[in-house]
């Protein structure tokens, strides 16, 4: 394969450790509770990234479900806020990052977990056991990006209907969308259904109902 | 008139077009931000009821003007297109804003380019979102096509008074674009 | 065109997306057959379904559904045994969008989330790319969407007590709220010059300041709807319809709510004092002198009690924000950061340059980084996690939608009701669909 010519768009910026960023808050400030997590899970955890003050726990597929119990049960982080994916699109990483974003509201507390997961196996275990707030957050992430999760009890498209057989959110889904995968209604009261979304341009106007022929009755 | 007899004439057509312009009954379709400016448009300041269109009917079979008023994902199009298709002639519609006349700044996957690729449309409102001014200038757009409509002289909704409309279009019409099957019958043709 | 795609024969009738009907049917029933099962229910009663068993699908176009809302509901008599939502009739993938764009180019889109309260939106999102680009804003730009955030927060809880009531027959509050949000229209008319899409906020400060004019519409607006407001209390909160329509109806227990993950006043009214108002402080909130309302019933009555006081406490907020706010500038002067003044951009080079790089590229937050900041929005926690490539386009931009999550709750407070109950629910969820399908 030949070389790709490494192109920029702009100059990229490297994140600085050490710049202090104005915005952060004092809640996601959590250095004891992951303390915590690091002592009881050493192989669950791969990972701590810091930015603007939010930490971001890497973990493996394997223990997220225990970690998650612990920062229920424990560590009092009951409150799922937001849990979702992401498509990385590189060739030599895992390509898919699932995050979870969990909220301790009596200490004001605020935790990112994050899961990677590879291509092929895009599956991760349900968390909606614990949380309940889970369950729509995973179909949609199912919707959108095709994860699928394991012991989801009603593992349905979130938004786009089932009639579609792609994943949008994924960044080789064009953003117009693929001509024909999603029907609209007939254009005359006999006909079939129009696969190409830009048929007021390439056919006319739909026909109006009085244009339509006498009734046999 | 005179004013001794106490008798006014006047052609049928324009009786029932002056009644049906003054009393259009829209059927909000209301989906998205536009709905909201459609709400102003029904409310106290802009107060629609000086055109006779402040009765919103949510049933499609009692309404007879539909107004599209927000973006139309595909998986709505044919919820829309039900209720277009329950609503009995004659109907007319506006396409308010433009997300639903052209798909507007939605130019993505899930988003209808234009409800006009299923469904006829008699008004275009340009605007994200229109201001209610506009809205009601639209609707005044369409009491001047029904004012200016053959209601009962030429009403196709029981059936075709000329055979050749039953023909495909490419038939009807003419290299310049007139069309002939509504020769003779006074209707002019623009 | 043609292209073959299964499950639609193209010389078919289409009926509607049959494969997606099929599948929420199935999912109703099974739905129903655990629930049998679980109440220990006797199985019988489904010999004589014709008697007196009924599915009934609401919307998604129903006036009563605030948008597009589907619900497919079965019922026991008038009782809701089992109830399953359907969403996305209004999805159109602004997440996917947002990767398309420049941080300064979504900022329309966000105006058409939650419709509204655009405004609250802006200063999501704006606050979210200064978080992950570390942009400072000055003072008086802080204080000036504090005050426009408030307003924002009274308009979409204007509009949800008209349409509210106007679900449980009566009429003519709508015409006294939605003359409030005429009012409020005119003000930011006035501010940005759009009735409601305001797109006013910008990277690293405001578009425009606010000018003498709408400072006096906004104090005379303050002064007025105080005693509106009480006056609306004063109908509403002894009315015995009223109270008998909501009281006791969708009640969720803290630990539910929690566990639903409702957000807002949905979870404030079940007596769970959440509120990133004061959770994380953002803006100005730490400045100034409010209270939450909290109330511990957490039916349709308490979540109602404390939309109409988060109004109260809003014109509280607006007054010492007018009182408090410096003189200054409105947006931040670096022209990597955000947008050269006008001024600059007319009588000097430099400054049309920035604008033009500014317009073409945009802030551009360091390489592989991501973060998530969220405000507390009229329906609750209203964030947006943002990772950055480096470039001036988000790689990906999450927005987590309160309505979204309040809708999730929806279906398990339904259950057990009446039917006719099902508006005033939705009414009190207060969801808003733009924003719930994303």
């Amino acid at each position: 394969m030949p070389e790709s010519l490494k192109f920029h768009f702009t100059p990229v910026d490297e994140a600085h450790a050490d710049e202090k960023n104005v915005h952060e808050k004092a809640s996601t400030d959590v250095a004891d509770t992951i303390d915590i997590l690091k002592k009881e899970f050493p192989d669950g955890i791969s990972d701590v990234v810091v930015y603007a003050g939010e930490y971001t726990v890497f973990v493996t597929r394997d223990s997220l479900v225990e970690i998650c119990t612990a920062l229920k049960e424990t560590l009092g982080f009951s409150y799922l806020v937001d849990l979702a994916g992401v498509d990385r699109f590189t060739e030599d990483a895992p390509r898919y990052e699932v995050y979870y974003c969990f909220v301790n509201i009596h200490a004001k507390k605020r935790i990112r977990l994050k899961v990677s997961l590879d291509e092929d196996d895009p599956v991760l275990p349900s968390i909606t056991r614990l949380f309940k707030a889970a369950d729509w957050n995973e179909r949609e992430c199912y919707d959108m990006l095709g994860i699928q999760f394991e012991g989801h009890p009603d593992l349905r498209r979130m938004y786009m209907p089932e009639d579609f057989e792609f994943h949008p959110q994924r960044k080789e889904f064009p953003l117009l969308g693929i001509p024909g995968s999603l029907p609209l209604p007939p254009r005359t009261p006999e006909g079939g259904l129009t696969m190409d979304p830009f048929a007021a341009a390439r056919q006319g106007s739909p026909v109006k109902s009085y244009q339509e022929p006498e009734s046999e009755f | 008139m005179d004013s001794a007899t106490g008798y006014l004439t006047t052609t049928v057509d324009a009786v029932v077009n002056w009644a049906r312009s003054n009393s259009l009954m829209p059927m909000p379709m209301g989906l998205a931000c536009c709905a909201i400016e459609m709400m102003a448009f029904g409310g106290p300041k802009y107060d629609v009821g000086r055109f006779g269109s402040e009765a919103m009917r949510f049933s499609p079979r009692q309404a007879d003007l539909m107004i599209v008023a927000g973006w139309c994902s595909y998986k709505m199009a044919h919820a829309i297109r039900r209720v277009w298709d329950q609503m009995a002639d004659p109907k007319w519609c506006i396409a308010m804003g433009a997300c639903a006349s052209s798909g507007g700044m939605h130019r993505c996957y899930g988003v209808v380019q234009g409800i006009d690729n299923f469904m006829p449309v008699d008004v275009y409102i340009p605007g994200c979102p229109p201001r209610p001014e506009a809205v009601i200038h639209a609707l005044m757009d369409i009491q001047e096509k029904i004012r200016n409509e053959y209601s009962v002289t030429n009403d196709y909704s029981s059936g075709s008074p000329h055979a050749e409309l039953a023909q495909p279009e490419s038939a009807r019409l003419t290299a310049d674009g007139r069309d002939l099957s509504l020769n003779g019958s006074g209707l002019v043709h623009a | 065109m043609s292209v073959a795609t299964p499950y639609h024969d193209q010389d078919a009738i289409f009926s509607f997306w049959p494969r997606h009907n099929e599948t929420l049917l199935k999912r109703l029933e099974s739905k129903d057959a655990w629930l049998s099962t679980e109440r220990g229910l006797d199985v019988s009663r489904i010999e004589d379904a014709l008697e007196h068993e009924m599915t009934l699908n609401i919307g998604p176009q129903h006036p009563a559904t605030h948008g597009v809302l589907r619900c497919v509901v079965k019922l026991d008599g008038e009782r809701i045994e089992k109830c399953v939502l359907d969403i996305g009739y209004l999805h159109r993938g602004i997440e996917k969008l947002a990767e398309s764009k420049t941080y300064q180019e979504f900022m329309p889109y966000t105006d058409r989330m939650d419709y509204l309260s655009p405004y609250a939106n802006n200063v999501a999102w704006c606050m979210a790319v200064e978080k992950i680009a570390n942009v400072e804003v000055p003072e008086r730009a802080q204080w000036i969407r504090m005050i426009m955030c408030e307003l924002a927060r009274i308009s979409s809880h204007m509009l949800w007590l008209g349409v509210g009531l106007m679900d449980a027959g009566a009429v003519s509050v709508f015409l006294w709220t939605f003359q409030g949000r005429e009012d409020l229209y005119n003000i930011f008319d006035e501010v940005s010059g759009a009735r409601f899409t305001v797109s006013h906020s910008r990277i690293g400060g405001l578009a425009s300041d606010l000018s003498p004019k709408a400072i006096e519409m906004i104090q005379d607006f303050a002064i007025r709807y105080e005693g509106i407001i009480q006056g609306w209390q004063k109908l509403l909160n002894r009315n015995r319809i009223w109270i008998d329509r909501n009281k006791d109806i969708g009640v969720i227990s803290a630990d539910e709510a929690i566990q639903l993950g409702l957000t807002g006043p949905n979870l404030r009214g079940s007596g769970v004092a959440y509120d990133i108002r004061t959770f994380e402080p953002y803006l100005k909130y730490e400045e100034v002198d409010f209270t939450i309302p909290l109330r511990e019933e957490g039916d349709c009555l308490a979540r109602y009690h404390i939309r109409v006081e988060e109004m109260l406490e809003s014109i509280k907020i607006i007054n010492q924000c007018l009182e408090q706010m410096p003189e200054g500038p409105i947006r931040t002067d670096d022209a990597k950061k955000a947008y050269p003044s006008k001024d600059e951009v007319y009588y000097s080079m430099e400054g049309m340059i920035h604008d033009f790089m500014y317009t073409e590229t945009g802030v551009a937050p360091p390489k592989g980084v991501a973060s998530y900041h969220a405000i507390e929005s009229p329906k609750g926690e209203l964030g947006f996690y943002l990772e950055s490539d480096g470039t001036g386009c988000p790689w990906r931009a999450r927005l987590n939608a309160p309505s979204f999550t309040n809708l999730q709750g929806l279906e398990s407070m339904m259950e057990g009701h009446p039917v006719a109950d099902i508006v005033v629910l939705i009414g009190s969820i207060d969801p808003v669909m733009g924003e719930a399908d994303r």
